[in-house]
């Protein structure tokens, strides 16, 4: 009995390791441990055996049962754990997606996502607009030069296609009234004669703040904090005086020369500057005329070019390209 | 503008103190911007005056000379070129080692004669563009000496960014420049060297008709002008800050409008005795000094006088009346006009000059004497028996005064954020030529003439004066204290920011930005015809657009020939009906086989839009559109019972104008009104405990029947069980059409049982029989 047992288990250990998939496992259960079994039929002797005999053969048979299952068991676990053969090239490289947003709406978004930080409101404003709005509520004289037709895209219905973003500065002082931090990317328009430096359709951010108490050193704080965040670098600014009628003090804002830090280079001409954006105190007469007594109030505004900042940071040598459509230049500026 | 600072030195006190080289990197942070800062000068070496003292023809040629030329020490032989040697001739040496740009003198034969050096002309030495003959210098020059020293040819040259100083009339002459020099250094202004005329007791008969276009009208009759050569010195002032030597009589007039801003104009006496200032008859043609006829409008202001027009004022002079090399008697102009009548005639006529320049920035009027008095001083000084014709006859009826403005500390304070001390504010405005009353509380300022025309008006102004001269670069930036109270933002910018990256991250869309007009071209190419509000003033490309799509099916004809199953899209204005209003187009293209999917693709996308960024329910229902669309496939997009936007593919003759083999699907939404539906809360239903099951029926239609038709009826048959209706899929046969529709049905309160599943699905047979539609049973 010990001597066909024993053979049991040895040959139940050599087909064990034949254990390839479920059906191996199942069958080779039933063939050791299944009703019809061999063993099944040895245990069948038990009941014959003396009180003996059963004391002796009784946990040899479980162990054996309990054995060739954990047996059974872990040759199948092995099939079951092995990794499976590599069928396919892991090195293919995948498809690209394309998708793009413009260069103007990633740094627009760039500028906003700052000046929010610091509690601007986002605003925007219509394209079509009234020379109200452009001209007169800015305090541009009747005979400035930039509402002639050179500069201006005048429509036959009397309207103009804005020529900056400032006339938002009046609608929203009209509609929220002050205390006031706003800014409004949006596209002007200036009738102008394309070529790779100069375009008719273009982009600005404007940024306005009134407030009790505003100051010039308020204007440098920003703009130098704002286009830090936007050139992920240290950038020095300067102002120069500058004359914008609906600014007073008026400037022109350099900020030192990204390409070569100041150094001078082709780009700023050699001077370590680049001018970038008109700015100033608001003139006491847009506000008187948008109901903001000056007396009171202070306020700062600038109009920042978005497509100039987007030809610096992106170094794009035409501006025309912005316009173009052309898939093969877009496609380049991934979503942020 | 060019500016010498050779002139501005003669205004300045210890003017060698200043270091006119690295002065402009301030001036450009003070003032105005400097492009650029030229050495003159440096370009030879070696160069000194000498006599002609011998003079032969050239045996072996006919153009050229022999010299013998003196250095006062030494003689030198010399063969030369020029027409224009004698003997006693005084000229600029070059000698052997010397150097003329890049080339060093050298002994050397010309034509077999040795020579010893070079006799230059004005263009070799950088002063001028005569180069046909050598350079003449006065007899009394004294020889030997660097030619350097007895001409103002070293010089610096600074150019002056013209936009930087539109609000600055007084900044259109060296005086002016020198006086913010002055300013901005701590150096003192000299006065400018005048002469008065004496009375003659004979005033000049001057008419103003237009006092509103003209302030001011200062002229002199001068006689007995022998000397109309302009000395050296101005010539080469002349030529270095761009303006042409044309004899003494002119070369005055522009040298003191360059040196103090104010044109001015000399007219031969033969021709012009008295002057009327007014409007031209409209239609007159007339021949200005330039030689060029041109057409009058009666908005150009004229000279004139007895139906006569003398010259274009403020603009440009009259031929008739020109300025020529025996004109011994001139009657002088130095007047003041309105700005911008000037200015407007300058540009009706296309004829931008120097004067015109500067009239249109608003001059002061009280300039007029001064450059009078200063042009009398100069034509005196080359012309010792000059004769007064007349009296100096002033025409001013419009006095123009000095203007006070009281400027509060308290403002100052709170625009620099910090304060000034009295004395250091008195002392920027001083050196500007302001006069300042310091009081408790402001400062009394009386802003002077030539500052208060038109930029210098309110108490602002007065603190960007102190602001620049303090110097902007010792301001500290301060953060602005913030006011935190709550705000409406509002949405637009946000929402189209998120919707754009949502298509180009979800749907590998690329964003475009167009413009605002149609391409007149490209619609004469699709023979589509628009009409909507122009933009003045141009023929081509002026018609405002009112649709989107075609922008982007323009955008599609760029790029059709480099890129394929492209989508394009961009968040622009449109005008319509009078107004703005802004779309979202989105344009699709495939190969027009491909049609149904990149149909489904923007019917995807559509839905997604509004159940993802919304968590709306989109509809979409057949529509109707421009007839350049196909109208079979155009659907409305339709959120809450509104038609919020459409889904057409161009029609199949507009896309073969862009291409043969491809279709070009639109999406286009409103996008105001997609900002403006709020997004809805997700509608939340508990899951039921109980197991649902799932149902499906394939229902057999007619092959041509659109599937919408079905889910009309569909949407008829109801039952409180259902919990979902989804169509599965569709099959074409010859001439039905199967639709397979699963159902999923279930119950909150228990499992449902197999009478009831059976039930539900005899009722819906009876309710498809009853809609004359079979099922085919399983």
């Amino acid at each position: 009995m010990k001597e066909e047992l024993k053979k049991l288990v040895e040959s139940a250990a050599v087909d064990a390791k034949r254990i390839k998939n479920e059906n191996d496992y199942l069958n080779i259960k039933s063939k050791y441990l299944g009703k019809k079994s061999k063993l099944s039929d040895l245990m069948k002797n038990l009941k014959d055996m003396t009180t003996e005999e059963k004391k002796e053969y009784g946990p040899i048979f479980n162990k054996i049962k309990k054995d060739l299952e954990s047996l059974f068991t872990k040759y199948y676990d092995d099939v079951l754990n092995k990794e499976e053969k590599i069928t396919f090239d892991p090195t293919i490289p995948i498809k690209e997606k394309k998708g793009s947003l413009h260069p103007i709406t990633i740094i627009a978004k760039e500028v906003t996502d700052v000046l929010k930080n610091i509690g601007f409101m986002v605003l925007e404003g219509p394209e079509m607009e009234s020379e109200y709005y452009n001209f007169t509520a800015l305090n541009v004289a009747e005979n400035h030069p930039a509402r002639d037709m050179q500069d201006t895209y005048w429509l036959d219905n009397g309207l103009l296609l804005r020529t900056h973003t400032s006339p938002v500065q009046v609608r929203a002082m009209e509609k929220y009234g002050v205390p006031i931090k706003m800014c409004v990317p949006g596209r002007v328009y200036r009738n102008e004669d394309l070529d790779a430096s100069h375009e008719n359709t273009f982009f600005q951010v404007e940024g306005m703040v009134i407030d009790k108490n505003i100051s010039i050193s308020n204007v440098i704080y920003v703009m130098k904090g704002m286009l830090k965040e936007v050139f992920n670098q240290d950038i020095e600014v300067r102002l120069r005086p500058g004359f914008f009628p609906f600014v007073e003090p008026g400037f022109e804002l350099d900020c030192s020369c990204t390409i070569c830090g100041g150094k001078g280079c082709q780009t700023c001409k050699n001077t370590g500057w680049i001018e970038l954006c008109p700015c100033g105190m608001i003139h006491p007469e847009v506000l008187n005329m948008s109901g903001i007594n000056p007396e009171e109030y202070s306020g700062f505004a600038f109009g920042l070019g978005l497509t100039r900042l987007a030809m610096m940071k992106y170094k794009i040598k035409d501006i025309r390209v912005l316009n173009s459509g052309n898939l093969k230049f877009l496609e380049q500026f991934n979503v942020r | 503008m060019k500016i010498s600072c050779n002139v501005l030195k003669k205004h300045l006190k210890n003017s060698e103190k200043i270091n006119f080289i690295d002065i402009w990197d301030k001036f450009t942070i003070r003032s105005a911007e400097v492009e650029e800062v030229i050495i003159k000068g440096n370009n030879f070496d070696n160069v000194v005056v000498a006599k002609i003292i011998e003079c032969k023809k050239h045996p072996e040629s006919n153009k050229l000379s022999i010299l013998k030329v003196s250095d006062g020490k030494e003689d030198y032989q010399i063969v030369c070129g020029a027409p224009n040697v004698k003997v006693g001739f005084i000229g600029a040496l070059v000698k052997v080692g010397g150097r003329i740009d890049n080339m060093v003198i050298t002994k050397r034969k010309l034509a077999g004669i040795e020579s010893w050096g070079m006799m230059c002309s004005a263009k070799e030495l950088g002063i001028g563009d005569d180069h046909e003959g050598i350079l003449q210098l006065p007899s009394d020059t004294p020889i030997g000496l660097p030619v350097k020293e007895v001409l103002p040819i070293e010089d610096i040259i600074v150019e002056i960014d013209n936009k930087s100083l539109t609000n600055r009339p007084d900044l259109w002459g060296h005086y002016g420049i020198a006086r913010e020099i002055a300013a901005i250094t701590g150096h003192e202004l000299l006065p400018l060297e005048i002469l008065e005329p004496d009375e003659v007791g004979n005033k000049l008969n001057i008419a103003i008709k237009n006092p509103e276009l003209c302030y001011r009208y200062t002229s002199i009759k001068l006689d007995n002008i022998i000397n109309n050569k302009s000395p050296l010195w101005m010539q080469i002032f002349l030529y270095y800050t761009g303006m042409k030597s044309i004899n003494l009589i002119v070369d005055i007039t522009n040298y003191v409008m360059l040196e103090l801003g104010q044109p001015m104009h000399a007219f031969d006496s033969r021709v012009v005795h008295n002057i009327e200032v007014g409007l031209a008859k409209g239609g007159d043609k007339y021949l200005t000094l330039d030689g060029i006829e041109r057409t009058l409008s009666n908005k150009d202001l004229m000279i004139k006088n007895k139906g006569q027009y003398f010259g274009i004022a403020g603009v440009m002079g009259g031929l008739d009346s020109e300025i020529l090399e025996d004109t011994t008697s001139i009657i002088l102009e130095s007047a003041s006009f309105e700005a911008s009548s000037i200015r407007k005639t300058a540009i009706s006529l296309g004829l931008r000059t120097e004067a015109s320049s500067r009239f249109e920035k608003s001059l002061d009027p009280n300039l007029t004497m001064l450059a009078a008095k200063r042009y009398y001083k100069l034509l005196k000084d080359e012309n010792p028996d000059l004769v007064l014709g007349s009296d100096l006859t002033d025409i001013y009826l419009k006095d123009f005064k000095e203007k006070e403005i009281v400027l509060k500390k308290s403002l100052l304070t709170k625009y620099f954020d910090f304060e000034m001390q009295d004395e250091d504010v008195k002392s920027i405005l001083e050196s500007l030529e302001f006069k300042v009353k310091v009081n408790k509380n402001d400062y009394k300022v009386t802003v002077p003439t030539f500052r208060a025309n038109k930029d210098v008006t309110i108490p602002a102004d007065i603190i960007e004066e102190i602001g620049r001269i303090y110097g902007y670069e010792y301001f500290v930036p301060k953060a602005i204290k913030m006011d935190l109270s709550f705000y409406k933002d509002e949405p637009s910018y946000d929402e189209a920011y998120n919707l754009k990256n949502y298509l180009a991250t979800k749907y590998n869309l690329n964003e475009v930005h167009s413009y605002l007009w149609n391409k007149t071209s490209f619609l004469n190419d699709l023979n589509i015809k628009k009409d909507n509000i122009k933009l003045v003033g141009k023929s081509e490309d002026n018609i405002l657009r009112d649709d989107l799509n075609l922008s982007m099916l323009e955008f599609a004809k760029t790029n059709i020939k480099t890129s394929e199953n492209f989508g394009i899209f961009e968040i622009g204005t449109i005008i319509k009906d009078g107004d703005n209003h802004r779309m979202l187009s989105i344009l699709l293209n495939c190969e027009k086989d491909k049609l149904k999917f990149t149909f489904n693709k923007a019917k995807e996308i559509a839905k997604n839009i509004f159940r993802e960024i919304k968590n709306m329910d989109l509809i979409f229902e057949f529509g109707k559109s421009h007839e350049y669309y196909n109208q079979d496939l155009t659907l409305n997009l339709i959120v809450n019972n509104k038609i919020i936007g459409q889904i057409k593919p161009f029609t199949r003759s507009i896309a073969n104008k862009i291409s043969k083999k491809d279709s070009f699907v639109i999406l286009e939404i409103n996008f105001e009104e997609f900002i403006n539906l709020k997004l809805e809360k997700p509608d939340y239903q508990e899951v039921s405990k109980y197991p649902t099951t799932e149902l499906d029926y394939t229902i057999i239609t007619k092959r041509g029947q659109y599937y919408n038709k079905l889910e009309e009826i569909l949407e008829k048959f109801t039952s409180p069980i259902i919990i979902k209706r989804e169509l599965l899929d569709i099959y074409l046969e010859e001439t039905n059409k199967k639709v397979t529709i699963r159902y999923t049905v279930g119950s909150y309160e228990k499992t449902l049982t197999n009478d009831e599943l059976q039930n539900f699905k005899e009722e819906f047979i009876k309710f498809l029989h009853q809609n004359e539609l079979d099922i085919i049973e399983e």
